[in-house]
């Protein structure tokens, strides 16, 4: 019981940084309709941003958190101005096609300025156990998920009080009528995709942190289970992607605990295929008719 | 206050408004009526600058829209309620209103506003809170012209604003709409139910296909021999 518990703990901390990244694809979805896979190499840019700032100064942990938050929403603004932005009335194949290429682009500079091999990440987060009653749970563990958290709530507050999260809102439902209230399509565009890549960012840090190591294609298979879960949960929905992202974790985390580690992500991607079967729209989607 | 000069505006290769000009002075209520697609909303998504006329100009308050980008227009005095009503329906009634006052930074004349607004549909004070897609149509209209109201336009476009009501709503509607020239401001009303447009409305213009082919004062319109019988069944 108590290791199961302790399986629970580790599968919400990394359900954690894969909701983190889901809120990414999620937002950027319900925004401009498209499934940014360039998403993932944010989070990889991300991790490189922290490992760098990590080896060359003393920072703190969370300074160099913030630093690699702000300079990776600068880069996914980029991509979205360079790659995305002139492709606004193009079909939304060409754009995906683009962001396949982004995530490629991205994948290779990093190969060329970091090497193929694998860099350790250095120790961040001090290590140690800490115990909850019986429990041992990791440091990182924790870290992991109080972060994640705080980041969601006050996600959830910018969306629901405050104007330009009001507006991201509007456009998602509504570009037209949104323009019609004097909102500036474009500049919340930007904004989403500065939210979403800072997000993604803080899980790709997280995500190094967690496995201490840094790779060119580190945002690979994250990215892949963190779009998963987006669309498990309901893509374009915030809340879906934040219980997606969770449930794919747990999953994730017991499978690998009792069933097998090389089965776990058959599991997950089989998840996805029986979900998109019985419930297209994903789990908290919903199929919205016009009201005459 | 509005002067559309000489617009053609195309959908591909389809030329959908031809060689449009008609104006609307301060204060008045001017309608657009003409068929189903005969090219009304394409007319009013042109003055939002929705969509972009190949030839001619639309001057609002005499100065030229084709440089100002979409949404710079409600900051000039322009609101436009589009047809189908596009409220923003996972969003609430009092969000939706929030959504209008975007452009409004003085927080005291924003309370009269809002308040205004509930004196015309005192129904969207009783549902302040619940998400709009809840709403029945003729609600979600009222709330679709209290969000154009909230920003306090010069000039209110209103497209098809009885579309799918009944008939008692409709009525209802058309009494705000009457109320809202009173308080003095201009209206673009865009109808297919002409018979009332032509009642609330001073001048008017009858499209067919794209085209201007008639024209006047709104009572001597209500009585002609050929727009009974083309448009008010009779």
């Amino acid at each position: 019981m108590v290791l199961f518990l302790q399986q629970m703990i580790n599968g919400l901390s990394v359900g954690s940084i894969y909701a983190l990244i889901a809120l990414g694809y999620t937002m950027v979805y319900g925004i401009i309709r498209l499934i940014n896979f360039a998403h993932g190499e944010i989070m990889m840019v991300g991790a490189y941003i922290a490992f760098i700032l990590a080896v060359n100064t003393s920072l703190p942990f969370i300074l160099i958190l913030l630093i690699s938050m702000v300079l990776s929403a600068v880069i996914g603004v980029l991509v979205e101005r360079v790659a995305y932005k002139p492709l606004r009335k193009a079909p939304r194949i060409s754009v995906l096609i683009t962001a396949i290429g982004v995530s490629f682009f991205l994948q290779n500079l990093a190969l060329v300025i970091f090497k193929a091999d694998p860099k350790i990440m250095p120790e961040l987060i001090e290590k140690k156990p800490i115990a909850i009653g019986p429990l041992q749970v990791g440091t990182v563990t924790v870290t992991t998920l109080a972060l994640s958290i705080v980041f969601m709530i006050a996600l959830d507050l910018f969306v629901k009080r405050t104007k330009p999260g009001k507006a991201m809102r509007a456009v998602s439902e509504d570009k037209d009528a949104a323009v019609l209230m004097g909102i500036h399509v474009n500049k919340t565009i930007s904004l989403t995709f500065a939210i979403g890549s800072a997000l993604g960012a803080l899980g790709g840090v997280l995500y190094g942190i967690t496995y201490t190591q840094v790779f060119p294609t580190l945002g690979v298979l994250p990215g892949l289970k963190a779009f998963i879960a987006a669309v498990l949960g309901g893509i374009g929905l915030i809340p879906g992607a934040v219980l997606g992202g969770f449930v794919i974790g747990m999953i994730e985390t017991i499978t690998k605990a009792y069933l097998s580690s090389q089965w776990s992500d058959a599991i997950v991607f089989g998840l996805l295929i029986i979900v998109l079967i019985v419930k297209p729209t994903g789990i908290l989607g919903k199929n919205e008719k016009e009201k005459v | 206050m509005l002067k559309v000069k000489n617009i053609d505006v195309f959908y591909d290769k389809i030329h959908a408004i031809k060689d449009v000009s008609f104006n609307v002075s301060p204060g008045e209520v001017v309608t657009l009526i003409g068929a189903n697609g005969a090219g009304k909303t394409t007319i009013l998504k042109t003055i939002s600058k929705l969509l972009e006329p190949t030839n001619g100009v639309v001057l609002f308050e005499d100065e030229p829209l084709n440089k100002l980008l979409p949404h710079q227009l409600v900051y000039l005095g322009m609101a436009h309620v589009p047809e189908g009503r596009r409220v923003f329906s996972r969003m609430t009634v009092k969000e939706n209103l929030e959504m209008g006052a975007f452009i409004r930074k003085d927080k005291a004349g924003l309370k009269a506003d809002y308040d205004q607004v509930f004196s015309y549909f005192p129904r969207l004070k009783e549902r302040i809170n619940q998400p709009s897609g809840t709403l029945s149509g003729g609600e979600q209209q009222m709330l679709a012209i209290g969000r154009a109201m909230i920003s306090k336009p010069k000039l209110l476009l209103l497209d098809e604003p009885s579309m799918g009501l009944a008939p008692l709503l409709v009525k209802e509607i058309f009494n705000i709409v009457e109320t809202i020239k009173k308080q003095g401001t201009t209206i673009l009303l865009v109808e297919q139910n002409a018979n009332q447009a032509l009642q609330v409305a001073d001048r008017a213009y009858v499209l067919e296909t794209g085209r201007i082919i008639n024209s006047g004062d709104a009572k001597v319109l209500l009585e002609d021999d050929s727009v009974k019988r083309a448009y008010l069944g009779g």
